[in-house]
């Protein structure tokens, strides 16, 4: 007791020592309140009236003052506060609705000196004078402030707030008349000591409950209230109206707020539910704490800072039952973490680069470099107005470092997405094609790779490439239909003939093998496209002989087997049949190992139009030299897992597609797989969706293969009937029509139909494009104004 | 090389993340101002703020996209506890005709008790997920069963990784041989040696997510993670900012070479460590085929990082936040940062303080026997001691692609 009666005033010089610290309470805390010492501490909570001194190391138990065989309800202490001016004097409020004041210099083992029973409700708030000795004010949730002199009885006056539930009331530490209380309604009153009848201003401060408010220590018109809705604000009230200057948005309900000693822009709170921790704002920068303390494992119900006038200690009760000293310098500060830039690579390869203007501002106002001509930089800077330093770079700078056309941007991917060739020609014209391609856009390494493909492959591919020239001059006109021109143009009987000439036996049968699968599937394709638009893949399309005459008729050209290996497999639509029955293909491929050699292939060799000279040579010495084309496949397969590696998916997968069956088997299903789905992400991340679809439909994947055949649903209806189609057929059921006719050309339409959403009448997309450049009304003579876009 | 623009952001507060949607075309920023902006590229290459709200009721730390297939949908996490889910509304409104596009929340993911740190949206083909991390140590897995519900979100994983998290990353592969695997970094900065990356893997049996590497060479805080977009690799390439920008690569070992249905197991390598930055590193961000690492650290700098054809990792060009060059770059203001693929780039300069170029000759020889092609870089510059005299022979026949940009054929 001798401790406490001692009387220090300020810091005098010695600051305080200590260190982060805590002790266990025996209950929840509901507030503390510090000794004015500083080396004092009460927690007062339903359960628990206890008075800690604060030591070097620990907190040290003092004095229990739950005394008595029965606990009252009197101790259940929803507030506590130590008067700064007499250090035996305490009040509390309790959860009944009593105000007890404690006199610690009671000899007795019971301190309770005052008891006033005057509120109806639980006193959420005492509050002594700061500098009046005698006089204490409550909040209590009935409603109603009160103000008690000490030294009488009864209160003295009582204010109505005439709104709701008080929950805090505040002296104004510089205004000696003047007192704040807050309302669960949102207002905030200020009252005049003097006055008890009528509150000498009012506002609304909040969205909600007004749970807490505190005067600024230094700055007389500034008060701060933090409410339910998470905010906590500073007014000015030397305004005529208050005036709300700054606005922290925190991340619970604001049960305690209290401003920093000796740092005027310093705030700590803590929040009601949720959020355990303390944290410390500066309002200025009302985004991000400048500290924070993560201590409590429970609600944080008192927040007090140790001594007026020393800024690093903060003691804190919570409910999880401790008692916390709280040191500056341990405190988390969510900025160091806080990442003050921000990255990202586009597409496009364009960089987009935030970051805190500090790190970059060091020579921002340089002048723009002379390097950049067409966009000048508009750098703005926007400028901290306030004194600190610290906080003078809370704002980033955006900057979006765009690439140039020639070095870096990612057109060169797009362009060869565009322009590469991956089917529809025969393979020597393909890879010269995607040579030609790489080369144009700089990228020579990928041409030469092209290059020595068609080398590698088509030293007997260029055997057929030879043949294609024939028939062009034979005058067919489109190149994907050469070979059934070839086809029906040389007589059966000669084709056979021919045949036994050349080939052996049982490369023959397996030929046969091979045709017959190709025929089935050109045999369905013929029902499902339009002979006008046969699109480039049918290299064997539109045969119309039935199977036994292909039999018979196939490859009359005498290099039947170079042709075939010639061929771009995957120019087949390939449907199941293949990928199922890769064995016939095996057998090909097997027999490839067997050299052939044809007699006109020097002319072959000229006659081909390639522009390197020493590409030319060595498919002469390849062949020469009698070397099977698959002998390469190894290689190719590592030159195509090179290239995956470096992250060129797209040469990989081209060169899949276009090789086909040469290299498919040497690269497992998985990978290609993943290629594939790999290229095709980028491709519709560049939007390049004909691209996209056309490599899926190329691919020999079934995985991918299907891709662009899911989530596509259409829902038909017949055009004359207006009745559900049913999944089979373009034959409506019931009236017996063919559903999809053109509306300008009176043919069935397959392949690519538009129609008009309002009259549903439609066509092909050509002849309904022709239509309406010169008629607004729809072709079908039904007078709906159509429109298409 | 890059051409600086720089845009208003006009956040009351630092900016921390910046995120490109799938196609490039839009950009979304979010800020500790509590607020998230969506930029739109306009015809002519400006940037137009065309939303700009309030998302959170703290520091919004991270912002990502969606695949374009769910719609334009964003995520972002924040300070407060939370990630939400955005979508943007289409529709006729005055907001409309100003330029302005309208955001609503679609939900919020209110399961961390702490600082949610990072969002990110799987990888297209496993469906519409969401992965968040939080500083308590957890990384949560969300799945939306229905993607036209983005209402509706199922925690579908909880993994505890014991360690503050910072940052986190799918791995992009679509392969069907690599398991969905995502990697956790983490900013604990306590004076321990704990691996400071973790990686799980998604196991088929037990269907969890369990621990399948930590990289055990990071101690130091982690600030950001990213995989490198996979495009076809067998292997995958991890980008780790912590103290200096590091790269690994995971090479998945042989199934059959590890426990049958277990995790697999795999070979790392780190193949790249730069210290350039002389500090914290904040952010990593590879382009979009994996080739060119871009980094940012507290130096204020951006540097962007590219392997030559050896595989060496080298600094191919530096930019100043503000957009003015960095004195160094010996090239009058122009940064010569190629940013090409890297078997494209052969022209390309590989390291940015030198402007040569690899001048492409074919040279052939045919001799009646022996046939030897050589395709050769003539180079210019540092990198001429490397790449002569490194050809291929054999007795037979070989052609054979050596490295970044030699072929060589030789034929008996």
């Amino acid at each position: 007791m001798e401790k406490m009666a001692r009387v220090t005033t300020a810091l005098g010089g010695n600051a305080l020592t200590g260190r982060t610290m805590f002790c266990h309470l025996d209950a929840p805390a509901n507030a503390i309140s510090v000794c004015r010492d500083a080396a004092q501490v009460v927690v007062a909570g339903r359960n628990i009236f206890k008075i800690y001194s604060i030591e070097e190391e620990q907190f040290v138990e003092k004095l229990n003052l739950r005394v008595g065989r029965k606990p009252s309800l009197n101790f259940s202490c929803a507030d506590v506060v130590w008067h700064q001016m007499d250090e035996n004097l305490l009040a509390t409020a309790a959860t009944n609705g009593v105000v007890v004041t404690w006199n610690l210099g009671k000899p007795s083992r019971n301190k309770q000196d005052q008891l006033f029973t005057e509120h109806k409700r639980t006193v959420n708030k005492v509050c002594f004078h700061p500098t009046e000795v005698y006089m204490l004010l409550s909040g209590s949730q009935d409603g109603y402030m009160k103000c008690f002199d000490l030294r009488k009885k009864d209160s003295v006056s009582t204010f109505s707030g005439q709104s709701e539930s008080v929950r805090d009331v505040q002296f104004s530490i510089r205004d000696y008349f003047t007192f704040a209380a807050t309302f669960e309604n949102g207002n905030v009153q200020l009252w005049d000591i003097r006055r008890p009848d009528r509150y000498e201003r009012m506002f609304t401060a909040h969205n909600g409950p007004v749970f807490c408010c505190d005067w600024h220590p230094e700055d007389r018109g500034w008060l701060a209230t933090g409410g339910r809705d998470k905010m906590v604000k500073v007014w000015d009230m030397n305004t005529t109206r208050a005036k709300e200057i700054y606005c922290v948005q925190t991340i619970a309900s604001v049960a305690r707020v209290k401003w920093r000693p000796e740092c005027k822009h310093h705030i700590a709170t803590c929040s009601m539910m949720v959020d355990h921790n303390i944290y410390v704002w500066d309002v200025r920068r009302p985004f991000i704490p400048s500290a924070m303390f993560e201590e409590h494992k429970d609600v944080t119900t008192g927040i007090v800072w140790r001594h007026l006038h020393d800024p690093y200690f903060l003691l804190s009760g919570s409910k999880d039952s401790t008692l916390y000293q709280h040191i500056f310098k341990d405190a988390s500060q969510p900025i160091d973490r806080a990442n003050p830039e921000g990255l990202c690579y586009s597409l496009y390869g364009d960089l987009a680069f935030a970051a805190k203007e500090s790190l970059i501002s060091s020579d921002s106002n340089r002048k723009p470099y002379i390097g950049d001509r067409r966009h000048p930089i508009f750098f703005k800077r926007k400028l901290d107005p306030t004194e600190q330093f610290e906080y003078i770079s809370s704002s980033s700078a955006l900057s979006v470092f765009e690439t140039d056309v020639e070095s870096g941007s990612m057109d060169w991917f797009v362009h060869t997405a565009k322009q590469y060739a991956l089917a529809g020609r025969p393979l020597a014209e393909l890879c010269d094609h995607n040579a030609k391609v790489a080369k144009g856009l700089d990228r020579n390494q990928v041409a030469q790779t092209w290059t020595m493909l068609r080398i590698i492959y088509s030293s007997l591919g260029t055997v057929a490439s030879t043949n294609l020239n024939h028939s062009m001059g034979k005058g067919s006109t489109a190149l994907p239909l050469m070979n059934s021109f070839n086809l029906k143009d040389i007589p059966a009987g000669l084709g056979s003939e021919s045949r036994l000439d050349r080939s052996k036996g049982e490369s023959r049968t397996e030929n046969i093998l091979m045709d017959s699968s190709s025929t089935l599937i050109n045999n369905e394709d013929n029902e499902e496209t339009e002979g006008s638009d046969v699109p480039a893949d049918y290299l064997l399309g539109d045969v119309e002989a039935d199977e036994d005459d292909l039999y018979m008729m196939d490859h009359e050209n005498p290099h039947a087997e170079e042709q075939e290996y010639s061929l771009p497999q995957e120019a087949f639509p390939l449907r199941h049949e293949i990928v199922d029955n890769p064995s016939a293909l095996d057998h090909l491929q097997d027999k490839a190992d067997s050299p052939h050699v044809s007699g006109n292939e020097a002319e072959t060799v000229s006659l081909t139009p390639v522009e390197s000279f020493s590409l030319i040579s060595i498919s002469h010495s390849l062949y020469e030299n009698r070397l099977p084309s698959d002998f390469f496949n190894p290689i190719v397969r590592d030159t195509l897992l090179f290239y995956a590696e470096q992250g060129d998916v797209q040469t990989a997968v081209s060169v899949l597609i276009v090789l086909g069956e040469r290299i498919r088997k040497e690269i497992d299903e998985q990978t290609q797989e993943h290629w594939y789905t790999s290229y095709i992400d980028l491709l519709q991340r560049f939007q390049l969706w004909n691209i996209s679809n056309e490599v899926i439909k190329l691919s020999t994947c079934r995985a991918i293969n299907c891709l662009n055949q899911a989530s596509t649903t259409l829902h038909v209806n017949c055009s004359n009937c207006k009745r559900p189609m049913s999944n089979r057929g373009w034959i409506c059921d019931r009236c017996r029509q063919c559903a999809s006719m053109c509306a300008v050309c009176h043919h069935v339409v397959k392949g690519l139909f538009v129609w008009c959403q309002g009259c549903s009448h439609g066509g092909h997309l050509q002849h309904i494009m022709k239509w309406l450049e010169t008629s607004s009304h729809c072709p079908a003579g039904c007078g709906h104004l159509c429109e298409y876009t | 090389m890059f051409v600086a623009r720089s845009i208003a952001a006009d956040h009351r507060d630092l900016i921390h993340d910046v995120s490109f949607d799938f196609h490039g075309r839009r950009m979304a920023t979010c800020s500790s101002d509590q607020s998230v902006k969506v930029w739109d590229k306009s015809e002519n290459g400006d940037w137009h703020c065309t939303a700009s709200w309030k998302t959170h009721s703290g520091s919004v730390w991270r912002v990502t996209w969606a695949h374009p297939e769910f719609g334009q949908v964003l995520a972002s996490c924040s300070f407060d506890r939370t990630a939400a889910v955005w979508e943007e509304i289409v529709g006729e409104s005055n907001d409309k005709l100003r330029g302005q596009s309208h955001w609503v929340k679609r939900t919020t993911l209110v399961d961390s008790r702490t600082s949610v740190t990072d969002v990110k949206f799987a990888p297209k083909h496993m469906g519409l997920m969401l992965a968040t991390c939080s500083a308590d140590g957890v990384v949560r897995i969300y799945e939306a069963p229905d993607v036209m519900n983005l209402s509706q979100w199922s925690l579908q994983h909880e993994i505890s990784c014991k360690l503050s998290c910072s940052c986190i990353s799918w791995n992009p592969s679509s392969s069907r041989a690599h398991s969905p695997m995502i990697a956790v970094g983490s900013d604990d900065n306590s004076p321990n040696i704990l691996a400071k990356v973790q990686i799980y893997e998604y196991n088929e049996n037990t269907r969890k997510y369990a621990k399948a590497e930590a990289l055990m060479t990071v101690t130091d805080p982690v600030h950001d993670i990213a995989f490198a977009p996979n495009l076809g690799r067998s292997f995958h390439m991890l980008a780790v900012a912590t103290k200096d920008v590091r790269i690994f690569t995971l090479k998945p070992l042989r199934k059959e070479l590890t426990s049958s249905g277990g995790l697999t197991k795999f070979e790392i390598h780190i193949v790249a460590q730069f210290d350039n930055h002389n500090s914290q590193v904040w952010r990593v961000s590879w382009n979009i085929t994996g080739t060119v690492l871009a980094s940012s650290g507290d130096d204020g700098c951006v540097r962007l990082w590219k392997a030559n054809y050896m595989d060496n990792w080298k600094c191919t060009g530096i930019l100043k936040g503000n957009g003015s060059p960095v004195n160094g770059s010996s090239q009058q203001g122009i940064f010569n940062a190629s940013l090409g693929s890297a078997n494209t780039s052969l022209q390309n300069s590989l390291n940015g303080s030198s402007a040569s170029r690899y001048i492409f000759k074919i040279e052939a020889k045919i001799p009646a026997t022996n046939s030897v092609f050589l395709w050769d870089n003539v180079a210019e510059g540092k990198e001429e001691e490397q790449l002569h005299n490194i050809w291929f022979q054999k007795s037979n026949v070989s052609v054979s692609l050596l490295g970044f940009c030699r072929c060589v054929a030789s034929i008996e």
